[in-house]
């Protein structure tokens, strides 16, 4: 398994936007074009108005959040990461209960808890491929 | 109200419980249909019905092939030889209360008489829920990269979330897995028998998925059981005392997530209400209920099924099991793992609950007996995303 990389994302044609913006290093989430609400993933319909024609565009957002859970991976079930590593699922600042998952940065040794300050990075793992990940905030 | 103990189980039959069988699991299926049919006092002409849910339930890129890693309920039919008047295949969340309900159902609409559910399980070779994939499409495309898949990873975050929300420590957690093991190990044909688990022992092993150790999950088996359902008025001229289907209740997200993500809110939002339809749908109490199994697939489950149920108070649950009131030995205790669970026998997926919740009703737990068993219920995957059947000795 180890000689193997880490799996790259393959964006379609309604995610293509979110690949576009990350690889530019800014995180960019799907805003309904009817009610405004964030959504994420991506869905058909609106997950917040029911809009089944919601016109999604995707717009720049606060990468700020705080931890609402964490595990440390010691074994990993895809290839190509290195152990171990931490994921961190987020709620972003940006919209309540718009939540994310990625590696924290900081990796197992740091002060992780619950309700912790991480802010959004970007990791280059293709040429052109970036995926988002969290830092703990430098004040948390 | 939904079954109202019309409809009773006859009969079953627990194949061995294996790393890996020394035949086919569509052999190991056909064998263990006929052990059932045979146990109801029926012979094969007069069963008419088969259901099953075949999903493969691995997140590895193993191949789903009938009759090799999962059984369908067509493939059992016409391995049998038998051209059902009624086979159907549950699809949906939660596949044991989803089987049994298909067949429930089968039997009261009059679209067969006698009704074999089974269930089998397969390990297939390599790691179990190891993934070599270097794409991430589709809805993957949100989480894989970032290294977030596997169902280990998914439960470490919820059990994450309970352990900091609730003050709760893994010591907690040392008596449910062991709990589980003591009973699976009194089980001849589980996987673990008559090799139980300490608790120094699951507190030393290492960590996968933090806070998720090895024993935290249920390993991954090649298994069949089987159950033939018919109605309670047939059931009477039968040989086996019948267990009754009281009722059954299911619980599905309604909150748009990630793939593999369960908020702990999400899991006790929906399983709390999942609970309530159990009582509802069953004409029983939670505390009329003497022989509750929870799932266990993984440990944190038993906290969450133990809530969702109302046997104890949300968050609760640990400090319940730390004084020791999930221990089957005890007189008085809540015996919520007493047939070993997943974690006991092995990755039986549903099975050992139900299994357990008949035995006991129908009388046939031999030594391990408990008198007091009159009314079951059989848990299933998460209160959010499965289900639970509620058993009855007795057709109230």
């Amino acid at each position: 398994m180890s000689a193997l990389s880490r799996p790259v994302p393959v964006a379609d044609e309604q995610s293509a936007p979110f690949w576009a913006a990350a690889a530019d290093h800014v995180l960019a989430v799907a805003r309904c074009s009817r009610c405004g609400a964030f959504s994420h993933p991506l869905d058909l319909a609106c997950p917040h108005c029911g809009s089944t024609d919601p016109a999604f565009v995707f717009s720049p957002v606060d990468g700020r959040g705080t931890i609402r859970s964490w595990t440390v991976m010691r074994q990993s079930f895809l290839p190509g990461f290195d152990v171990p590593f931490v994921l961190v699922d987020v709620e972003l600042r940006a919209q309540a209960d718009l939540r994310m998952i990625g590696r924290l940065m900081d990796g197992p040794d740091a002060a992780i808890s619950v309700g912790a300050a991480v802010s959004i990075v970007f990791e280059d793992i293709a040429p052109r491929v970036s995926v988002p990940a969290f830092a703990l905030s430098a004040n948390s | 109200m939904a079954a109202s103990n019309q409809v009773a189980i006859v009969g079953y039959a627990q194949s061995p419980v294996r790393r890996h069988a020394d035949q086919t699991l569509g052999g190991l299926t056909v064998e263990t249909a006929r052990r059932a049919i045979d146990d109801a006092g029926l012979t094969l002409s007069q069963v008419d019905g088969f259901v099953t849910a075949s999903l493969f339930p691995s997140a590895g890129a193993h191949a789903a092939e009938d009759g090799v890693s999962l059984v369908s309920a067509n493939w059992l039919a016409e391995h049998l030889q038998v051209n059902p008047t009624y086979a159907a295949g549950f699809q949906g969340f939660g596949q044991i209360p989803g089987a049994v309900s298909m067949a429930v159902n089968a039997v009261m609409s009059g679209a067969a008489d006698y009704v074999l559910v089974h269930r089998a399980l397969h390990n297939p070779q390599g790691r179990y829920h190891e993934n070599p994939m270097q794409e991430a499409r589709g809805s993957r495309q949100w989480t894989v990269p970032q290294g977030y898949f596997g169902p280990l990873a998914m439960i470490a975050l919820a059990y994450n979330e309970y352990l900091e929300r609730y003050g709760a420590t893994r010591e907690a957690m040392a008596a449910v897995v062991s709990e589980a093991r003591k009973n699976g190990a009194r089980i001849p044909w589980s996987y673990w028998f008559e090799n139980p688990l300490t608790a120094e022992e699951y507190l030393a092993a290492p960590m996968i998925n933090d806070p998720i150790c090895r024993f935290d999950c249920d390993i991954p088996v090649d298994g069949v059981a089987a159950f033939v359902f018919t109605s309670a008025e047939r059931a009477r001229d039968l040989p086996r005392r019948p267990v009754y289907v009281a009722g059954y209740a299911t619980g599905a997200p309604v909150t748009r997530r990630l793939p593999l993500h369960w908020p702990l809110d999400d899991i006790m939002g929906i399983g709390v209400e999942t609970g309530r339809r159990l009582w509802a749908r069953s004409g029983v109490r939670s505390s009329e209920v003497d022989l509750p199994q929870v799932y266990d697939g993984f440990s944190p489950f038993v906290y969450f099924w133990m809530e969702s149920l109302g046997l104890c108070p949300a968050g609760e649950a640990h400090r319940l099991v730390l004084e020791g009131g999930i221990d089957s030995d005890r007189p008085g205790a809540l015996p919520v793992l007493s047939g070993g669970g997943a974690l006991g026998n092995g990755r039986m997926h549903g099975v050992p609950q139900m299994l357990e919740c008949y035995l006991q009703l129908s009388g046939r737990a031999g030594e391990r007996q408990r008198p007091d068993a009159s009314i079951g219920v059989a848990c299933h995957s998460s209160p959010h995303f499965g289900g639970a059947v509620v058993y009855s000795a007795d057709p109230f």
